[in-house]
């Protein structure tokens, strides 16, 4: 899509002060996003307006208790991009939508700062790390967690420390677009690796094509211990 | 120690107690026995007494080797004792009760209260009863109850039941002063952990005020003479860091899984009260850091937060090797504290209105 054309979002989330404090961020935001209040009900997602929607924004459990990571799959499978929002921070959830192809995943605790710039990035079929997400990364110890380098668990840190890019740019001294570009192989790396789902070989494909990581890099696993 | 004092004194009192018992039946009972063999119908059933006798005692003997107690056994041994007695008076002859023919009436009574020293004196005065009862019926049944054979028996039986009788007394004496000075011990190890306590919660009540002489208790004075004004930013600005160390200090004595997060959390309370939002969020696993670190830790949180205006991020990102505790907010320059503990490296930067300050401990082992 093109830059300057209108992102439409569709929220699928059973408390409607979330879905209207969505919509005035959207609303408030500059370009502004339309947002279509789908409440509890997913066939909203499906059928009519929320099925062209560029990007779903996803209550994970809509039935508290029981996140509905089947949905998220069908809603990925057909090429949906989908914004995980929750109420937990759980790094094994957070880590499991990844893996399942969401391109964002949100603690409902992270505001407007975190959820704008999600939305933009999904419309452009891109990931958004929150600093929530990055903080399940670095707190990964699963035996087949992709291997990051040092650099990226410094970045992926301070990020998840700071929730600023500003600030994780001069700490470490680089440049905010090099943040980004450790932040996105480790994404990528994340994309790589179990299950297969259309965002995710996008996002591979891509940063393979943009020189962001190589090959060698993606595929090497952690060892191990 | 006193158990050991005690347990000496009743293995003493046994040893005594079995070898006299043991000379009274083998040197008297044994003469008397063998001087009038021909004399008891038949000398067969003595013979068996004396062989029961001599049985219990030797019991007793291999208990005593063993340092043991006679536990369920000690109900056949009595049993074994009585019924030697009345096996013996059984062969008898008629009319000799409490003479020196009678060998049994001063021999089984010992052997009796060898055998219950470590109970109740009941159970001695009972069997000695027992015993007394079954040479009594013998005289009134087989024995003409003469004057005379009612005043002998009388008087065998003054030493027959008194003698033994002094043993068992002497030896409930004794374990009860054995049980006295067990307490008494008990009592003095109470006293002394109740002191050792007070004297610890002394100490560290002073360690307390020593830490808020520095701090709080100047600023008490400033405040109450006069001398520091309320309005001042800065004054209010140390009375939210000595706040927040004094709530620390409260919470340092609470008994919780992870002291650094309870720690951290009653240091961001403070500024949550005064209406600046904390975020906490955790990542890791990590060793309890001792004291003086958690302090080198929260120290830097709690001055940062003393001056947020609105917001502020606390994390805590943890290993095995490494601790992070990192705080970003919107605040004026403050500068970093120092940290006391060796390991403990403490980094501020400031960006635009945000302050970073983080503080790593690596833990050295």
């Amino acid at each position: 899509m093109a830059a300057d054309e209108l992102i439409t979002a569709v929220i699928v989330d059973d408390h409607a002060a979330i879905a209207a404090g969505v919509g005035a961020w959207c609303a408030g935001a500059v370009p502004p996003i339309a947002l279509i209040d789908a409440g509890d009900r997913l066939a909203d997602v499906w059928t009519g307006p929320g099925a062209a929607a560029d990007v779903v924004i996803f209550d994970l459990e809509l039935v508290p208790g029981r996140p509905d990571f089947g949905e998220l799959r069908r809603l990925v499978d057909t090429g949906r991009r989908v914004i995980v929002y929750s109420q937990h921070i759980d790094d094994a959830i957070a880590i499991k939508c990844v893996d399942l192809g969401a391109l964002a995943y949100l603690t409902k605790r992270e505001g407007p700062d975190h959820l704008v710039p999600a939305i933009r990035a999904a419309a452009r079929g891109e990931p958004y790390t929150t600093p929530s997400l990055s903080g399940a990364f670095i707190a990964d110890t699963a035996a087949d967690r992709p291997r990051l380098s040092q650099r990226e668990i410094e970045v992926l840190r301070a990020w998840f420390v700071s929730s600023s890019k500003e600030l994780v740019a001069a700490k470490l001294n680089i440049a905010v677009k090099t943040v980004d570009t450790y932040i996105t192989r480790v994404r990528v790396k994340y994309a790589n690796a179990g299950r297969a789902a259309p965002t995710k070989s996008d996002l591979v494909g891509r940063a393979l094509d943009d020189g962001i990581i190589t090959l060698a890099e993606l595929n090497a696993k952690e060892s191990p211990p | 120690m006193a158990d050991l004092i005690e347990a000496a004194l009743r293995h003493g009192l046994r040893v005594a107690a079995l070898v006299a018992a043991s000379a009274i039946v083998f040197g008297l009972g044994l003469a008397n026995l063998l001087h009038h063999l021909e004399r008891y119908e038949p000398a067969l059933a003595q013979l068996g007494a004396m062989a029961a006798l001599a049985a219990v005692l030797a019991g007793e003997a291999a208990l005593l080797v063993r340092g043991r107690p006679w536990h369920r056994l000690r109900r056949v041994a009595v049993a074994v004792v009585l019924a030697a007695s009345a096996l013996s008076y059984a062969a008898l002859p008629d009319g000799r009760t409490s003479t020196t023919i009678d060998w049994v009436f001063g021999a089984a009574n010992w052997v009796g209260v060898v055998v219950l020293l470590d109970r109740p004196l009941r159970d001695s005065v009972a069997f000695l009863l027992a015993h007394e009862l079954i040479a009594l019926l013998h005289l009134l049944l087989f024995d003409e109850p003469t004057h005379q054979t009612l005043t002998r028996f009388a008087t065998g039986s003054v030493s027959v039941v008194g003698f033994p009788l002094c043993l068992a007394v002497m030896a409930a004496v004794l374990y009860r002063l054995g049980a006295m000075a067990a307490d008494a011990h008990l009592e003095i190890e109470r006293v002394r952990a109740a002191d050792a306590a007070t004297a610890e919660a002394h100490r560290r009540r002073l360690a307390r005020y020593g830490e808020l002489s520095a701090g709080t208790i100047p600023l008490l004075e400033g405040l109450a003479d006069g001398s520091l004004d309320p309005e001042d930013p800065r004054v209010q600005r140390r009375c939210a860091i000595e706040a927040a160390r004094m709530r620390r200090l409260f919470a340092e004595a609470d008994t919780v899984a992870d002291p650094l997060l309870h720690e951290l959390r009653h240091c961001a309370d403070v500024a949550d009260r005064k209406g600046v939002a904390v975020e906490l969020d955790v990542r890791g696993r990590w060793p309890v850091p001792p004291v003086s670190v958690r302090r080198d830790l929260t120290e830097a949180v709690l001055t940062v937060l003393a001056t947020a205006a609105s917001r502020a991020r606390v994390t805590v990102v943890g290993g095995e090797d490494l601790v992070s505790v990192s705080v970003v907010a919107d605040c004026d320059e403050v500068t970093a504290p120092e940290p006391v503990s060796a390991g403990v490296r403490v980094e501020a930067l400031y960006h635009g209105d945000m302050v970073w300050m983080e503080a790593r401990w690596q833990p050295t082992s």
